[in-house]
């Protein structure tokens, strides 16, 4: 499985010359099965630059899944300027939460319609279809899908893709540790433990410092060492942590980075095994093993 | 390992680990899931000394309890009847101590109803000291 980060910055975009080596674009992973089919993780700003790389072929021969996690505009807001969104004959299943508010569509149409948007969800020349994931397993290609609810505020999923004995388990909003120290829970009273559990590789939110998680507590997202903590009891093959918070600097994350793979290997892994997600990265999946491509 | 527990539950116990009112968590089976250290205080046993428990063990032990003095089974109990038709309730019961003594304790039980149904609830409870809480 080729896999590809359009966009690991978390909240909000966060362009500028102190990002340019992270990136500031919003949460997007472009996946490559093994048959050359493609999913998309979540929609936000770097899913416009992932459009703008496909060719027409690409986009019209069969259909492109996106499958959002939730709804918060981070994971969205690249949505309405996805290229293949405006091809004529292209056809793109969103999948995403289930909620009590209705229907993905008309959810995900709060956005994509006036005052937010120039365009409406019928005005657009493709063929949109939504689906609600929740709890569901399912096949798309060669790979087994599965969606889970995971913590995070509102609803929320993780999502673990299998294609052969290679999978990716993404989670990319997360606060495991809510209320409970992870050390001491059960595996089965871990939120996301199932999708995650000897991934081959892990995609999971580490948007805060330890520090600064003391004064975000309950905005469901995670400090370092939670991550880092989720990461080991689940034991993934590899880890990318992703979310960056949009304050972090390039150099700020360089730091982070040197911090979070010492404490990797005190925790007993080994320091290839992790790194902080940045735009263009390009991994092959293989296996219990990411390999980086450059 | 056990089957991952719904999100619902995940959070309802944490929840419940962080309050300091007594509480206890059931699935929708009626196996006791959780209770909290205010609760292990009140039923003189730590949820670390007895762990996840079925139905008929935890109200074998705990209650609550008919007039004649026999434990009601779970089916019995009025909070599980309202519970079973997704509705909240509150009342009176008398529970059982590990040491033996029995004490009547006010409950409120609300159901947990998450994606797919029904997982579980979630029970406060605390203990009736006197007259004026009647």
């Amino acid at each position: 499985m080729q896999l590809k980060v359009w966009g690991c910055r978390g909240s909000i975009p966060a362009p500028g010359p102190e990002t340019t080596r992270y990136g500031g674009n919003t949460s997007c992973v472009e996946l490559t099965l093994s048959d050359s089919s493609k999913l998309i993780l979540d929609a936000g700003t770097g899913i416009r630059n992932l459009g703008l790389s496909l060719d027409r072929g690409a986009i019209l021969e069969q259909p492109i899944h996106v499958l959002l996690t939730h709804l918060h505009l981070d994971h969205i807001q690249g949505f309405m300027f996805f290229a293949p969104l405006f091809t004529p004959g292209a056809e793109i299943v969103i999948w995403g939460p289930a909620s009590p508010q209705g229907p993905l569509c008309d959810r995900l149409g709060r956005y994509i319609s006036a005052p937010l948007a120039p365009v409406e969800v019928r005005e657009l020349p493709s063929t949109l279809t939504f689906r609600e994931a929740d709890a569901l397993e399912w096949q798309i290609g060669p790979a087994r899908i599965r969606a889970a609810p995971v913590n995070h505020r509102g609803p929320t999923l993780g999502y673990r893709i299998e294609d052969g004995d290679v999978s990716v388990a993404y989670i990319p909003d997360h606060e495991p540790g809510l209320g409970a120290r992870l050390c001491e829970q059960d595996d089965e009273w871990i939120s996301g433990f199932e999708l995650a559990r000897d991934a081959s590789l892990l995609i999971h939110d580490c948007q805060y410092t330890d520090d600064e998680y003391v004064a975000h507590v309950g905005w469901g997202h995670c400090p370092v060492s939670d991550a880092l903590g989720f990461a080991r009891r689940t034991d993934p093959g590899s880890v990318l942590l992703f979310h960056h918070d949009p304050l972090h600097s390039d150099e700020f994350l360089d730091a982070l980075r040197d911090d979070v793979i010492e404490r990797w290997c005190e925790l007993g892994g080994r320091p290839e095994q992790i790194e902080l997600a940045r735009e263009t990265r390009e991994l092959t999946v293989v296996g219990a093993r990411a390999e980086a491509s450059r | 390992m056990s089957v991952q527990k719904p999100l619902e539950l995940i959070l309802a116990r944490n929840l419940l680990a962080s309050l300091t009112t007594p509480g206890l968590l059931v699935s929708d089976g009626g196996e006791l899931l959780f209770y909290n250290e205010a609760a292990g205080a009140l039923l003189g046993r730590s949820f670390e000394e007895t762990a996840e428990m079925s139905a008929v063990d935890w109200t074998s032990a705990f209650g609550p309890f008919r007039e004649d003095g026999a434990a009601m089974s779970y089916e019995e109990i009025p909070a599980t009847v309202a519970l079973r038709r997704n509705r909240p309730f509150h009342g009176r019961f008398e529970i059982r101590a590990a040491r033996g003594e029995h004490r009547e304790v006010a409950a409120s039980a609300i159901p947990i109803v998450g994606q797919r149904g029904s997982s579980g609830a979630i029970v406060i409870f605390w203990p009736v000291e006197d007259a004026g809480d009647r």
